[in-house]
């Protein structure tokens, strides 16, 4: 059980770039992807902003090089992501090793469901959106994609989604089931989650302020990004070279209400609080925190007094990175990770934008502009509906 | 068929072996009568031509009022499920609750599509989308149960259920004592009509076993199972799990039953030591076509037999078959109409699930008598 977890490849898409070093040069320069919809169809395209992926779905089968009608923009955003985080670890899926992908998504075939679904009654063409409305869809195609792939599995806890997929991976290398994993998320905008925010009242119209006494709600963004996970053996074997390490995890339940946050951050006390016990690590020895902070007035609340109860007077320095990629549901934990190993290589913590006046009574101050210092440890936080609240700790390798 | 030895050198380590755990609590809702402890098997529901429907029980008894009231069909099976195997199990307090479901709350992600696709994104309310995400049946488990511990939901195919338990017992070695998991799926009107009309449904003819179709279609269903797990054995426990494993796209039936050799094989264990086979023959012959050529080899060594004849097909139906092979092993008998093979099982003392979903997710689930 006490096999070291490894990341060693880093693949992601989103608003802030089609790949890692797209999205590097964005959030080193503090340049957001969120802004007017171009790509969604939704009445409401002019009112919202969104952080897009700025690629059409036939610029995306294009990069993909596959133009099977079958496949949906979660498909190809998830197979670009994973195919960059594979190559960039330079794993060769053929050697004889167990691969297993492990992926996470909330929305999986909505997008393309939504646009058929009334259709569907009456004309025979788009019938192949019931084999591809369901989560498990994207995830073999991404296995398809990687070829020789032994195990796969997904994941959907609302917005911690990719966290539970990171920690899964992790678990199953130390179990010995599986000997390196691709792990992450994808969520592609749908008119459906978008609607669905909406109707919580829980959108701002403006970029989002995570963190800010005025905040007034998130913007949602899409995106997949997933790390390749190996254990020190298939590492070793291989001699390849780590980027960081998976230090520890937890997943816990706040079991308060099914979309609220309780206001004390109980779940995300105890994610957080359980990652470090796992790890052995100190609350001093944490170097940055990347925050969930979605920007909504509940969860940045919560989460705030989560940290506090955590590490009293002594909070290390944070941010949210939402205000780059806006929440991208299911992959946030996976874009956050991707992040938080650029932090590590670089060192460098990426801004909270937009942020102006701290809430009311806690005081917290995230950086608000980017800060070039060494990091050895990074705590990223993921909480979602029906209480799902996932810590992760990296490294640096 | 030529067993070959194509094992790779990691995959024979004892260390790889996850520990067997207990079911010491069990709740199914199901086609057939299975809410009623004493049923088993005396009589069978039909299908309703090419689907099922699950018989749902009296909520009332499980669910408090208030939260009935919101509830989605596939939250109150499940809900209802979680209840009864917790109720048998005797526990007050469970470490972990893992859920599997292919499609999730299906009725309530249709009702908030439809609502937006009818009023052009107008007038909506958020109780079905908030009811829609496919964690809503754990997470209002733990809401009732006020557990705030390990809450995972795991929504892929065929394998929904399977990595429940995958991750049970792992947890177990973790340290967790006793765990909850369940399997969940609901169909509706409209999804029954999409799908009939995509011609993915036959009705079974009576003159032709399940295990002998020779016609694409399934007959699609729905139903939920819950366990209680537990890391030890205690006077409740009804049978073990003494291992689970999937597999992604076998090539061939040859390669099915290689890697079930060898993981009968990691567990001491040879295909003569399996007293029932439960084989996830689902009626049509794109997907059944590998069991049915593994059948020859299993009921050689075994006896071979059925489930989805009386759960129909969906997602999680490995969770129906999960609650089939305690119900056996605890009964110490093989109900008839199970049965593909002539010969009667001397005794019960393994029992292995063979399932398959689509062709594409197999599993292997061990379980033996405790």
């Amino acid at each position: 059980m006490s096999q070291k977890i490894y990341i060693t490849g880093l693949g992601m898409i989103s608003a802030i770039g089609n790949n890692v070093p797209e999205s590097f040069l964005s959030l080193s320069q503090s340049k957001t992807g969120i802004g007017k919809i171009n790509h969604l169809t939704t009445r409401y395209k002019d009112e919202f902003l969104a952080g897009e992926i700025k690629l059409s779905n036939s610029d995306l089968a294009d990069l993909v090089k596959d133009n099977n009608p079958a496949l949906n923009r979660n498909s190809y955003i998830a197979m670009l992501a994973a195919k960059e985080a594979v190559i960039n670890s330079g794993i060769d899926t053929n050697d004889g090793l167990r691969t297993g992908v492990i992926s996470s998504t909330t929305v999986a075939g909505m997008g393309k469901t939504e646009l058929y679904y009334k259709e569907l009654f009456e004309k025979d063409d788009h019938l192949d959106v019931l084999d591809t409305h369901d989560c498990g869809d994207s995830t073999e195609r991404i296995a398809d994609y990687l070829g020789n792939v032994d195990y796969v599995t997904t994941i959907s806890t609302a917005c911690s989604s990719a966290a539970n997929a990171i920690m899964l991976g992790c678990r199953m290398i130390k179990h010995g089931q599986l000997d390196r994993v691709v792990v992450g998320g994808v969520d592609a905008l749908s008119k459906f989650t978008f609607n669905g925010f909406n109707t919580l009242m829980i959108l701002d119209r403006e970029w989002c302020k995570p963190f800010d006494e005025n905040r007034k709600g998130l913007n949602l963004g899409e995106g997949a990004a997933f790390v390749v996970l190996e254990g020190e053996n298939a590492l070793n074997l291989r001699k390849g070279k780590p980027l960081a390490e998976v230090a520890g995890y937890a997943n816990a339940n706040d079991a308060y209400h099914q979309t609220a946050s309780s206001p004390e951050g109980y779940g995300a006390t105890l994610a957080i609080k359980q990652a470090l016990t796992m790890s052995g690590l100190k609350t001093d020895q944490i170097d940055y925190i990347n925050m969930h902070g979605t920007g909504t007035p509940n969860n940045d609340l919560s989460e705030s007094m989560a940290t506090v109860a955590v590490f009293g007077k002594q909070v290390p320095k944070f941010s949210s990175t939402k205000a780059f990629t806006g929440h991208t549901l299911a992959a946030a934990a996976s874009i956050e990770a991707v992040i938080s190993v650029l932090s590590l290589q670089n060192s460098m913590i990426f801004p909270n934008l937009n942020f102006t006046t701290p809430i009311a009574d806690m005081n917290l101050i995230p950086e608000t502009k980017l800060v070039n210092t060494p990091l050895n440890i990074i705590l990223s936080n993921s909480f979602g509906f029906g209480g799902n609240c996932s810590s992760l700790l990296f490294k640096k390798a | 068929m030529v067993l070959e030895e194509t094992v790779h050198p990691y995959y024979l380590r004892k260390h790889n072996i996850l520990s067997k755990a207990y079911i010491n609590g069990t709740g199914c809702i199901s086609p057939q009568n299975t809410i009623d402890s004493d049923w088993f098997f005396d009589s069978i529901n039909p299908a309703k031509g090419d689907y099922f429907d699950a018989i749902e029980p009296s909520y009332k008894e499980f669910i408090a009022p208030n939260l009935l009231r919101r509830m989605g069909r596939a939250i109150k099976m499940g809900v209802a499920a979680a209840n009864i195997a917790i109720q048998q199990a005797e526990t007050q307090k469970v470490d972990a609750i893992i859920t599997g479901t292919g499609l999730g709350c299906f009725e309530d992600s249709e009702r908030f599509l439809l609502a937006m696709l009818n009023n052009d994104e107008q007038f909506l309310t958020p109780t079905s989308f908030i009811q829609s995400t496919h964690n809503t049946v754990g997470s209002q488990i733990a809401l009732i149960m006020k557990c705030h511990d390990y809450n995972f939901t795991y929504v892929h195919r065929g394998f929904s259920f399977e990595s429940t338990l995958q991750d049970a017992l792992m947890l177990f070695e973790e340290g967790k004592e006793t765990i909850l998991i369940g399997g969940i799926e609901e169909h509706t009107p409209n999804f029954i009509i999409l799908n009939r009309k995509a011609l993915k449904f036959q009705e079974v003819l009576t003159d032709r076993p399940i295990w002998k179709s020779s016609t694409p279609g399934i007959q699609m269903s729905e139903g939920t199972a819950f366990f209680v797990l537990n890391k030890t054995k205690t006077s409740k426990s009804l049978a073990s799990v003494d291992g689970i494993q999937t597999l992604y796209k076998p090539k061939t039936a040859a390669d099915i039953l290689n890697k079930l050799v060898a993981f009968l094989k990691l567990r001491d264990l040879s295909l003569s030591d399996i007293d029932v086979t439960l084989m996830g023959f689902s009626s049509d012959v794109n997907f059944d076509s590998k069991l049915q050529e593994l059948l020859p080899a299993i009921e050689e060594e075994t006896v071979a037999a059925c489930y989805k004849n009386v759960c129909g097909e969906y997602h999680t139906a490995s969770a129906f078959a999960m609650w089939v092979a305690t119900k056996i092993i605890e009964k110490q008998k093989l109900p008839k109409v199970l049965m593909i093979s002539d010969k009667e099982p001397d005794s019960i003392k393994n029992v292995l699930i063979i399932n398959q979903y689509l062709g594409i997710n197999y599993s292997f689930t061990l379980l033996s008598q405790c």
